[in-house]
């Protein structure tokens, strides 16, 4: 079976590095084919995720959520049926903005088996909830 | 982890197994002879003052800054009043470390985002800002540029605003920082000027400071960045040392300037105070003796006052959790107890709101009092080098030295510091530290209070993350229409076209900047300059 693809983009400017790499070997390591395209802005983050053609955006959060309420806004409207999921320094107000807008939220402190579980679950590979 | 019976295999962070209990022959032969040696002398594991903080308390210096330069003044103040001894300004990371100026197209895509890691400056005005009523003549001040392209920027302005204060630079007391490990290892930009051009600011700075402020930190190199990035406290303190080594043999190569007086400048260096309280502090005083020995093996520099490895620490912010963050009140304050244990000159607590957001006002004032708790009431102060003749701390100090001189090697076998930013070589090592870390937290060998156990999400844990100030980036694109207005065109042109020529020559970068910032060029300009002369450093990682 072809591999499920993901797009991993970090919204702001901020390099921190650490937490979307770990994100990206986990699900590797899991079978998902894995796009890094690094810090990217709104059209970009677009562009790619129907170039690449992928079965999910993971969006690393790092900076203001309007920044990245933006994108997924974009992303939302110009695909519609792509599933988003977010990670990062996200504190629980803007947590809970992304949650309305239906994506799967994973702030520090969150366990990578909980991760990959969201990606299966987004991309079809198992049952959602 | 911890450790459930006498047999049990447990490993410090760096990979260095730890017994139950130590005796004196666990000591390793060549360091035992040292044990003997009382704090002030060589090779200073133990300490440069024999009255350690009984003649002076560690310098409380803690990061802070964001919005506006008046919203980042604010904090600053109200940290000095709140007992702080220094002070740091931060500056916004997507103008700042990019030089871009806030109507840059990479800047515009994410207005929002403008202030929220550290106030914008564009200009010598915004600093000016900034500094009012800052204590720059008695207080140690960070003047910001922690990452190497922004660094002669950000002195300059700080250095122009002191002098038109009528301050003399000679007598300025600060740090520069302009720190590889942050620029290149931990925190990538987006656009970056490629290493060697880097190294070559990095010892503009220092010829410049050795000429004119003598009192001046030029560059400090940051070995929290690299540990909070995945390195361990063996490969912290290697690197640093191999990254000091590329200042010191290109200062040498230079031979502007003596280098016992650029090795003093290269002493004022970061490291990170993490959560395994033995292991950090002896990391402090491996630090110390292996400057010591650096300095007099490799340069034959023997003098105590160059020696004087002086340490500045910040907790480990990664190690600051997200769930009932004020348990990390308890986190920040243990690391500190390692870092003072170790006999650090300066220290920065990281905010109980870390993993959230930068610090509120309360975090921060709660990051000072712990500080004061310790100096003032605990008696950690009275006694220097407290730990020093244990059995465990000798031997693991012994151990951590010589395992940071293998990684040091390793560095150089590979073609130095600089080589393995630029291969990603470093990064890899650092995101296999990490994998690792992480998977004994999955995997349930290791527990974090809160995250993998103990977990409670009811009040009083609960908090949110702080928003600055919401005109961050209106306000600066205003300042910056009304300074490319007001300025005299001409002689910010001219100094712009003076600094893109010694951009291409060797000349020292510094005193053109001077200029620069004197003619009100702003931020975007200079990066431009950057731009066009250095082109792009090549990224090893896509992040």
């Amino acid at each position: 079976m072809t591999p499920k693809r993901i797009l991993m983009a970090k919204t702001g400017l901020d390099g921190h590095w650490r937490g979307p790499t770990i994100v990206a070997r986990a699900l590797r390591d899991a079978g998902f084919e894995v796009i890094m395209i690094g810090m990217a802005t709104t059209a970009e983050i677009v562009a790619a995720a129907i170039d690449e053609d992928v079965d999910l955006v993971g969006l690393n959060i790092g900076g203001h959520i309007d920044v990245a309420l933006r994108a997924v806004d974009a992303v939302q409207s110009a695909a519609p049926d792509m599933p988003i999921f977010a990670g990062g320094t996200i504190p629980p107000h803007a947590c809970k903005q992304l949650e309305e807008k239906g994506l799967e939220v994973f702030p520090p402190g969150s366990m990578l088996t909980d991760i990959v579980d969201s990606a299966n679950r987004l991309t079809g590979l198992s049952e959602t909830q | 982890m911890r450790a459930k019976g006498p047999d049990d295999t447990v490993q410090a962070c760096s990979d260095i197994p730890l017994k139950s209990y130590y005796t004196a022959e666990d000591i390793p032969t060549a360091h035992a002879a040292r044990t003997n040696l009382a704090p002030g002398e060589a090779p200073y594991h133990r300490g440069f003052h024999p009255s350690g903080y009984r003649s002076k308390p560690w310098r409380i210096f803690q990061l802070s800054g964001f919005g506006k330069p008046e919203d980042e003044n604010e904090r600053i103040k109200f940290l000095l009043k709140n007992g702080e001894t220094g002070f740091i300004m931060e500056h916004d990371r997507n103008t700042a470390d990019h030089c871009y100026n806030v109507d840059h197209p990479e800047v515009l895509a994410r207005r929002e985002d403008v202030g929220l890691t550290g106030a914008v400056m564009q200009s010598v005005r915004d600093t000016a800002i900034c500094l009012d009523g800052l204590p720059m003549d008695t207080s140690f001040g960070h003047a910001g540029g922690a990452v190497v392209q922004h660094a002669p920027f950000a002195l300059a302005a700080y250095w122009t605003v002191a002098k038109k204060r009528g301050y003399d630079l000679e007598h300025l007391a600060g740090t520069g920082q302009s720190d590889f490990n942050l620029t290149y290892l931990g925190c990538i930009t987006k656009q970056q000027i490629p290493t060697d051009a880097g190294l070559r600011f990095n010892a503009d700075i220092i010829e410049f400071c050795t000429e004119h402020l003598p009192r001046w930190v030029p560059v400090s190199i940051a070995g929290y960045n690299g540990a909070d990035t995945g390195l361990t406290p063996d490969q912290e303190l290697g690197s640093l040392f191999a990254n000091a080594v590329e200042y010191l043999d290109e200062i040498k190569r230079r031979g502007r300037i003596a280098l016992d007086v650029a090795a003093r400048g290269c002493g004022g260096v970061s490291f990170r105070a993490s959560i395994k309280i033995f292991e950090e502090a002896c990391k402090m005083r491996a630090a110390r003796l292996m400057w010591s020995d650096l300095l007099e093996q490799r340069y034959g520099i023997t003098d105590g006052r160059v020696a004087n490895l002086r340490i500045h620490c910040v907790t480990a912010g990664s190690k600051m959790a997200y769930q009932q963050p004020m348990n990390n009140l308890v986190r920040g304050t243990l690391m500190a107890v390692s870092a003072v244990l170790g006999g650090v000159q300066s220290l920065g607590v990281s905010g109980y709101d870390e993993a959230l957001s930068i610090p509120s006002e309360h975090a921060h004032q709660m990051s000072v009092r712990i500080q004061q708790v310790l100096m003032e009431e605990t008696g950690l102060t009275d006694v220097t080098d407290p730990l020093g003749g244990s059995y465990y701390v000798e031997t693991l100090t012994a151990q951590l030295v010589e395992k940071a001189w293998g990684f040091f090697d390793e560095i150089q076998s590979r073609g130095g510091y600089l080589a393995c930013l630029d291969s990603g070589w470093l990064h890899a090592k650092a995101e296999e530290n990490q994998h690792k870390e992480f998977m004994q937290t999955e995997s349930g060998q290791a527990n974090i209070v809160g995250v993998t156990m103990a977990q409670d999400d009811a009040s009083p844990f609960e908090i949110d993350g702080f928003i600055g100030s919401d005109d961050a980036f209106d306000v600066a694109l205003e300042r910056l229409k009304e300074v490319k207005r007001s300025r005299h065109e001409q002689g910010a042109a001219n100094a712009l076209r003076r600094l893109e020529e010694v951009c291409r020559n060797d000349d020292n970068i510094m005193p053109v900047m001077m200029d620069c910032l004197e003619a009100e060029a702003t931020l975007g300009e200079i990066g431009d300059v950057y731009r066009e002369v250095f082109g792009d450093w090549r990224t090893p990682i896509q992040s």
